[in-house]
């Protein structure tokens, strides 16, 4: 096990969803940094924590304003963005700059899978999807992480 | 049609009066008329009563009137033209053109124009028939116009179903979202009220609830991401699923191994097997093998002609030894599945360890994808 404490930032408007990852995410041994119900608030917490980590889910309260928010929150380069979402046909080709999607429903070994991923990634080692159905990277064709996006 | 050629026979050779020809010509249905080029601007020398009834004209309004009186606005400029052309050289010509009334009403004149020569071969006037094509003309522009309506209908129904299909795929897009956002719900609520109740009985089937409401999520993650709403891989669910069933072990003394054919089943058999699946699995992991004692679970699933074959086995105590569950909530559901899928189940004790057989008729939709797949790997089955 590699995995450092990331700062994690989850945007999604489902309540139950929301405190249920937060408790997982506190198991996994990461820090939450706030929760986020609609874009402006998500946007908002992305500027004041500059978070290591966010979650996004495409329906907000205000629409389906998540890529919106990824697209924002990408922007600082040191926030990686993993959509999480059960509406992966919304995401746009370029994935608006997140990393990549976490399908739901998903399993608490996915996210955990999927988090050891990022940290493995930001901290500069090999880093391999082996096993991780549910997690799909954004195709990117310029960077070696092409071969490991499924199908 | 050619009047190119003399008669062989003038009318007097026959024996025929030349009167006879003028009295059939005059009392003819076939309008026609009779011009001399000798004279200036060529003028209409004799007409018949037809070509005076098609006309509307009396014959003393046409009588030494060149025919140019029935052109008009309509009549296309090219086609006088041509006729001019053909009348200048002495040549026949079968031409349509509009024409006017005195009325002033227009009419498709279908008319052939042709020199009448004498023995010498001198062009002594010209003839012309004319016929009213108007209705001809007519008849084809009905012919266009249903055409163009027809064509009109069929891409409006087009757009219609177009724009119906369209709402479907929305429509399914979003019940596809609904459901998965819903076991999302039904799982995070599950585990939060895990995670409140202390450890025990409660914990254990809250926990037990979870999991199998995963394994249903896994089905419907897999149905729809494919694209295909009617057909689910079982080996690919196998995969995962025993991906999550290993993660969810305390140590690695228990192996699981899976050995799936490439199973392509009906969307309606995908949940109950996975729940089926997952139930003989996860109790096979956590009641075969108490107190550390290692083990194998061996997960096969096979295809034969028209059914399902799957094994499930472990070298752990067997079902006789095995801490007996207080409600054998597990076996019952499982049964209560291979009964909905009309299947047989056989549970055996084999030293060591519990041998689970099942075998399941493959629905029509299953079939009908195996079907296909073996005709060359079609990668959708008709529905």
């Amino acid at each position: 096990m590699t995995t450092s404490a990331l700062r994690i930032l989850v945007v999604e408007d489902e309540v139950l969803i929301a405190l249920e990852l937060e408790c997982l995410l506190d198991d996994l041994g990461h820090e939450i940094v706030g929760v986020a119900g609609s874009s402006a608030e998500a946007i908002a917490l992305g500027l004041s924590t500059a978070p290591d980590v966010a979650f996004v889910d495409i329906h907000l309260v205000d629409g389906p304003t998540g890529v919106e928010v990824a697209r924002a929150l990408s922007a600082d380069p040191h926030t990686t963005v993993v959509f999480m979402t059960a509406n992966a046909k919304r995401i746009p080709d370029d994935f608006a700059g997140a990393l990549g999607v976490i399908a739901k429903p998903y399993s608490e070994r996915v996210v955990a899978g999927a988090l050891r991923y990022v940290a493995d990634r930001r901290a500069g080692l090999a880093v391999t999807l082996e096993g991780l159905d549910g997690f799909r990277l954004a195709a990117r064709p310029d960077e070696p992480d092409a071969r490991f996006s499924p199908r | 049609m050619t009047h190119r050629e003399p008669p062989r026979a003038g009318a007097r050779e026959l024996g025929i009066d030349a009167g006879a020809f003028v009295a059939a010509f005059t009392a003819s249905p076939t309008p026609m008329v009779l011009t001399d080029p000798h004279q200036p601007d060529n003028p209409i020398i004799w007409a018949n009563d037809a070509f005076l009834a098609l006309t509307g004209y009396a014959w003393e309004e046409i009588d030494g009137r060149n025919c140019r009186l029935l052109q008009g606005p309509g009549t296309d400029p090219h086609a006088v033209q041509r006729l001019r052309e053909a009348v200048s050289v002495g040549r026949p010509i079968e031409i349509e053109l509009i024409n006017y009334r005195k009325d002033g009403s227009s009419f498709w004149n279908g008319m052939t124009v042709a020199p009448v020569r004498d023995a010498t071969g001198r062009i002594m006037h010209f003839y012309s028939a004319q016929a009213d094509m108007t209705g001809k003309y007519r008849h084809e522009v009905a012919m266009k116009d249903a055409k163009d309506e027809l064509e009109r209908r069929v891409s409006e129904q087009t757009a219609h179903l177009r724009a119906a299909l369209e709402q479907k795929t929305a429509l399914l897009h979003e019940v596809d979202h609904r459901v998965k956002n819903n076991l999302q719900v039904i799982s995070s609520l599950m585990l939060l009220k895990a995670r409140r109740t202390p450890q025990g009985e409660a914990r254990d089937a809250l926990q037990g609830m979870a999991e199998r409401i995963g394994a249903l999520s896994t089905v419907h993650r897999m149905l729809y991401s494919a694209g295909d709403v009617t057909r689910f891989d079982l080996r690919e669910f196998a995969e995962d699923f025993v991906s999550e069933l290993v993660a969810g072990l305390e140590s690695d003394r228990t192996a699981v191994s899976a050995e799936f054919d490439s199973i392509a089943v009906s969307a309606a058999m995908a949940a109950p097997l996975a729940l089926m699946l997952h139930e003989l699995a996860t109790n096979a992991v956590r009641h075969a093998f108490p107190d550390s004692r290692p083990g194998r679970v061996t997960i096969t699933a096979q295809r034969s002609d028209q059914s399902l074959r799957m094994l499930i086995e472990d070298d752990g105590v067997g079902m006789a030894c095995g801490v007996p569950n207080p409600a054998g909530f597990g076996r019952s559901l499982v049964e209560m599945v291979v009964r909905q899928l009309r299947g047989v189940i056989a549970w055996s004790d084999v030293s060591p360890g519990t041998r689970v057989e099942i075998t399941v008729p493959l629905d029509a939709i299953s079939l009908q994808s195996a079907l296909a797949e073996r005709a060359g790997g079609a990668e959708w089955a008709a529905r």
